[in-house]
């Protein structure tokens, strides 16, 4: 067991697709040309029906325990590797003593125990207590607390074990770098263990990718000399907590770069944890947004709804500015673009956006000053710094300009100047203001019929459509909740313009925890829709006891939308087509068209 | 990924199967000790916190398994090591003659930048055992083994007595910390965009 080359990702899916005789695809096509035109006629023909969508939760006890944990007295904490991974002996028949509060103090036997149904009360108790349930969702994150929580925890915590997410980094000399939850130094033996097992698979000529034992998923991502580990037990699928991880490495070059692997091949007890000092804030953050930000799984970012005029007056002088020598110009209302441009051919990728604004939202200090810090964009080039200045116009709104030169800060601070004056002039600051009071687009808004209409959207999107008396006679069926057929949600991703537009939340999807639990269906879907191996879904139906999940995949475009799930399926198709047409009606105000950097 | 600024040391124990490195540890860690032998599987890890003039550091020591089957673990664990500790028991003569394979084994797998100068600790365990009357290696060969391999520190210890095994430690995290490197300025590279595209100017990382 020792390693899983090929990952047995989620086994829920019915991933042998059948072609069902009462499709109704027909209805899926847009009037337009493009519709879902791609790929093969037969592929375009079938629907992949799931009714229970459920994750089976491997339950077998014979699963092969993997335990890295170990109990141990107060100022020790241990770990162990050996018994379950390369040999399994019996000639350990009693605990070291006293401090370890059961017989059966090795990895072997706890592993597999809490990889059998026995021990699985602790963690079904843990789904309940466990804060992560309640973290703040919606873009407001108002619930959520920044920074390293329980830091007084390590593995010998019962609280530390329960809890649902783990995220670590460490060096593959076993030198613990970051962990999400608890005290690196503490968790020094529980890093040792981690790194244990990667080398071992590792010198075998295999790399070890995803260790299931039970409930648990542990996820092992490589980068050169740093390790990444994600213990799970959320049923996320394998590839978005991979993604996750990816992630993570990207934020940690963000700061650092991979000139780290140097100082490693200089010397491999190399201790990273200094250069890292007081950024836990920017790794807590974006692993909170791996539960909210579609972005973190979608790869692609959203921009602030605002008039086609006010984002190109922003754009304009955007560009004006990244032609005195500025490498990219990015401004953003929290995680939102407003506008961006970049110098000559540079393009910006979308990953680099979100760690970028992860980076700057979560650390506070930019926040009080204007400021200048090397950063680095790993998409672009992974192995240099970029000069980035920072200066926020309002709560929410921020500048940011990229640079090569280290000596720019005054140019650049004169180029804020330059660019705040002439927002201020075309009041795109307050137009801002308002676009966030205002929202985005509501599933309740979404227009009936495709009207023949030339774009002009205005006061705000969709606001112009008749609100009752809809001819589905949905929202009677369902007491007014949601928007037309029951749908409830959507997420519209442009493939050309690497941008997604997400409706508001609305009723019935209004806590945080509803809102949590959508998102991880999102993120599932779009994982079985891009799995490798079993060829490109165009389209996916599927009904549980939650929702009616619907994504359809073009060339252009990946819609995913959620309706009740007593919603018609008929209807619903026709509802993604009208959402479809909507988002290409307005896509002058929710899309930064034109003017983009990204080369293709 | 605390601020303030602790180190972690990593510390390797070699030596043959029951010379007592893993009582070595439970003793130094736990003040326990147990006569029952537990051969190791693997690797055992134990984390301790020190305080050593005036700073806090963490050991993270990794307890190694000595018997055969497990040595081609070696490369996997040795990496990164701040220092070495080699165990023998002075009741054993094979378990002194093989001192040397273990060196050499470590400084092969875990090819430190300076292998001259790496730390090494020697411990010989067992010095209680039938009053000493069973001993079969002397104080004096063990000490001029280990002055032959550059003035390695030498410990007589006993871990059933809890003898001069916190002494032992000492030196050894004093060893780990004497070897830290001496912190540079860290310069990873940057972009020279006027000169067409992602050429790297700097010199790069110094530390
Ligand atoms: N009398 C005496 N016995 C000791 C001492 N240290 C260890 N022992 C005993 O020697 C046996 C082996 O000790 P371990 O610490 O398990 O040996 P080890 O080096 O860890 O062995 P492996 O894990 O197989 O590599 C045990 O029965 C211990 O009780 C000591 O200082 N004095
Ligand atoms: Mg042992």
């Amino acid at each position: 067991m020792t390693s899983e080359t090929s990952p047995s990702v989620s086994g829920d899916e019915a991933s042998d697709p059948k072609p069902s005789p009462e499709d109704q695809l027909a209805s899926l096509a847009l009037s337009e040309t493009d519709g879902p035109a791609s790929g093969s006629p037969r592929e375009n023909n079938r629907h992949n029906e799931i009714e229970s969508a459920e994750e089976e939760v491997q339950t077998n006890s014979a699963a092969p325990g993997l335990a890295v944990v170990e109990n141990s007295g107060e100022a020790v904490r241990r770990g162990r590797i050996g018994g379950v991974l390369w040999a399994r002996t019996n000639s350990e028949p009693e605990a070291d003593g006293p401090e370890s509060p059961s017989s059966s103090g090795y990895a072997g036997e706890r592993g597999s125990s809490s990889a059998s149904s026995a021990g699985s009360g602790i963690y079904e108790i843990a789904e309940v207590r466990d804060d992560e349930v309640v973290d703040g969702v919606s873009d407001s994150q108002a619930a959520w607390v920044p920074g390293k929580r329980h830091v007084d925890e390590d593995d010998a915590s019962i609280s530390w074990r329960k809890r649902k997410k783990h995220y670590f980094i460490l060096s593959n000399s076993g030198k613990p770098i970051y962990s999400r939850h608890g005290d690196e130094h503490k968790l020094a033996g529980f890093s040792a263990t981690l790194q244990a097992i990667i080398s071992f698979v590792e010198n075998g000529g295999d790399r070890v990718k995803l260790v299931r034992a039970g409930k648990h998923q542990v996820v092992f991502l490589v980068k050169g000399p740093i390790y990444l580990v994600c213990i799970s037990c959320t049923e996320e699928p394998y590839e978005s907590l991979r993604m996750q991880l990816e992630l993570i490495y990207g934020q940690m070059l963000l700061i650092l770069t991979k000139s780290v692997n140097r100082c490693f091949e200089k010397n491999p007890k190399f201790d990273m944890t200094p250069l890292l000092g007081g950024t836990d804030v920017v790794f807590s953050s974006l692993i909170h947004s791996f539960s909210w930000n579609p972005a973190t799984f979608l790869h692609a970012y959203t921009c602030l709804p605002l008039a086609y005029a006010t984002r190109q007056a922003a754009g304009a002088i955007l560009q004006d500015v990244a032609d005195s020598g500025v490498l990219f110009a990015i401004l953003m209302c929290k995680h939102k673009v407003i506008s961006l441009v970049g110098a000559q051919k540079a393009s910006l990728h979308p990953d680099d956006i979100l760690l970028l604004s992860n980076f700057v939202m979560a650390s506070e200090s930019f926040r009080t000053s204007e400021s200048f810090s090397p950063i680095c964009l790993p998409r672009y080039n992974p192995m240099a710094f970029l000069y980035a200045y920072v200066h926020y116009f309002d709560i929410d709104t921020y500048l940011m300009l990229l640079t090569t030169s280290s000596e720019a800060f005054y140019h650049l601070k004169d180029c804020r100047i330059r660019i705040e004056m002439v927002l201020l002039k075309s009041s795109v600051l307050s137009e801002i203001q308002r676009s966030m009071l205002d929202g985005g687009m509501r599933v309740e808004e979404l227009p009936l019929d495709p009207l023949p209409r030339s774009g002009s959207f205005s006061p705000h999107l969709g606001q112009h459509t008749l609100p009752t008396d809809s001819p589905d006679g949905f929202r009677e069926l369902y007491g007014g909740i949601g928007g037309p057929a029951g749908l409830w949600h959507f997420i519209y991703r442009s493939i050309f313009l690497d941008q997604y537009v997400s409706s508001e939340f609305s009723a019935p999807i209004s806590s945080p925890r509803q809102q949590k639990r959508l998102y991880r269906a999102y993120q599932k879907l779009y994982a079985s829709m891009h799995e490798r191996g079993i060829g490109p879904h165009k389209t996916q139906f599927r009904r549980d006891e939650n929702y009616v999940l619907l994504c359809w995949v073009t060339q252009d475009f990946e819609l995913y939308a959620a309706f009740d799930p007593l919603a018609d399926k008929a209807l619903a198709i026709k509802t993604c087509n009208r959402v479809c047409q909507w988002v290409k009606d307005v896509e002058n105000e929710i899309f930064l068209l034109g003017a983009s950097p990204f080369s293709w | 990924m605390a601020s303030r600024r602790r180190m972690l040391l990593k510390v390797i124990i070699l030596g043959d199967s029951g010379v007592g490195k893993t009582s070595l540890m439970n003793q130094y860690v736990n003040r326990k000790f147990s006569n029952q032998y537990k051969a190791t599987i693997g690797a055992d890890f134990l984390t301790k916190e020190v305080q050593f003039e005036d700073r806090l550091f963490t050991l993270q020591i990794w307890d190694t398994a000595g018997q055969e089957r497990f040595q081609s673990l070696g490369v996997a664990f040795y990496r990164g090591a701040d220092c070495c500790v080699l165990v023998y028991d002075v009741n054993v003569m094979k378990s002194f003659d093989n001192l040397n394979n273990w060196r050499e084994e470590f400084l092969i797998q875990a090819s430190p930048s300076d292998p001259e100068n790496f730390p090494f600790v020697v411990l010989g365990n067992k010095i209680d055992v039938d009053g000493g009357n069973s001993r079969v290696v002397s104080e004096k060969k063990a000490k001029a083994w280990c002055a032959s391999k550059g003035n390695i520190p030498y410990f007589e210890t006993s871990a059933k007595e809890g003898f001069n095994v916190d002494d032992a430690f000492q030196c050894i995290a004093k060893n780990a910390l004497k070897n830290e490197p001496e912190e540079e300025i860290y310069l990873p590279d940057t972009i020279d965009v006027a000169g067409g595209g992602r050429q790297q100017r700097s010199t790069g990382c110094e530390c």
